[in-house]
């Protein structure tokens, strides 16, 4: 599926003590995944920042499977990270960044990670800073056509979020090819990318939490800067 | 406990949450948490939790996640309840 999950947490809205109580984290963690803070712990990141993670993580799957499968429920502790991956020398840096984005994930210190849900195993990025935490998930292990981005905006009202997150949407896609795209939902409430240019809408997730909003989806092959085009089978003059 | 007496607690448990307090104090079986009440996922947790203080239940994972419209929430509230009495 070309499509991505993403999630942003605002470490600001969250509740630290109420966190670190087993009666909350046990509804997102199972008792496989507590082991994993280890690495964590190494790195002098609180517990509550590892929940909130692991959240991220598994609203990021929830959030791309849920694109597929429309009446599926959201159970934290049912998606299983297996495997967490950080970088070199992790550590909780300050979000410096009047918007951050990027193509995949190269250029970019991040958390990876292995999600299963049945029989699905997907897998996810990271980007961790003190303010935020924001996540996208795949399917496949491959983010490099994966268009991301993340950005503080100037308050914190549900309204605010919703027009802020699709005008930075807008924003990025006319950047990559065009202004003549709109966001709008499907009939199964996912958001998605149209165009009078296209012929097929592309599959966006949108994201907020707090003062931070976020999106991700995944370039299709014959998106340039022109816009979306059909790629002809036939020959260009034909 | 009756569901009208349930929802009109739900609504004190739901009400730390949501900023859309007018649709809340209007709030049907219908209503959606995250889409009508705009509470952000992330403080569903933090419901489930409220609520099982508020009635003294527990609320296992398996059904805190049919919790997503007040009706839902009012099924899972009664079906815990009348499960300790």
């Amino acid at each position: 599926m070309i499509s991505a999950g993403n999630d942003v947490v605002s470490l600001a809205a969250i509740d630290i003590t109420r966190t670190n109580q087993y009666k909350f984290y046990s509804k997102i963690l199972s008792e496989a995944e507590i082991p994993l803070y280890n690495k964590f712990s190494l790195a002098r990141i609180p517990f509550e920042i590892f929940v909130w993670l692991l959240w991220s993580v598994k609203e990021s799957a929830y959030k791309f499977l849920q694109r597929s499968e429309p009446r599926l429920l959201f159970t934290p502790v049912k998606f299983e990270v297996v495997n967490l991956r950080l970088p070199h020398n992790c550590s909780l840096s300050p979000f410096n960044y009047p918007i951050h984005e990027g193509k995949g994930f190269k250029e970019i210190s991040h958390i990876q990670s292995t999600i299963k849900f049945a029989d699905n195993t997907l897998h996810a990025c990271s980007v961790l800073y003190s303010e935020l935490i924001h996540t996208v998930a795949n399917s496949g292990d491959d983010f490099n056509n994966l268009l991301w981005g993340v950005k503080k905006i100037g308050s914190d009202d549900s309204e605010a979020q919703s027009a802020g997150v699709r005008s930075f949407l807008l924003e990025r896609i006319k950047k990559e090819c065009g202004n003549n795209f709109r966001v709008e939902k499907n009939n199964n409430g996912c958001p998605v990318l149209l165009s009078a240019a296209a012929d097929f809408p592309i599959p966006v997730s949108l994201s907020h939490h707090g003062c931070f909003v976020g999106y991700s989806f995944m370039k299709p092959g014959n998106l340039d800067s022109d816009g979306l085009r059909e790629q002809s089978t036939g020959s260009p003059e034909s | 406990m009756t569901r009208t007496e349930i929802l009109n607690e739900l609504k004190k448990v739901i009400s730390p949450y949501t900023v859309n307090k007018d649709q809340l104090a209007n709030i049907d079986e219908q209503t959606d948490l995250i889409k009508d009440l705009k509470i952000n996922s992330a403080n569903l947790v933090d419901i489930i939790i409220d609520a099982e203080a508020k009635y003294d239940i527990e609320i296992d994972y398996d059904s805190a996640d049919k919790m997503v419209n007040v009706g839902t929430c009012i099924d899972v509230i009664s079906e815990k309840m009348n499960e300790k009495a």
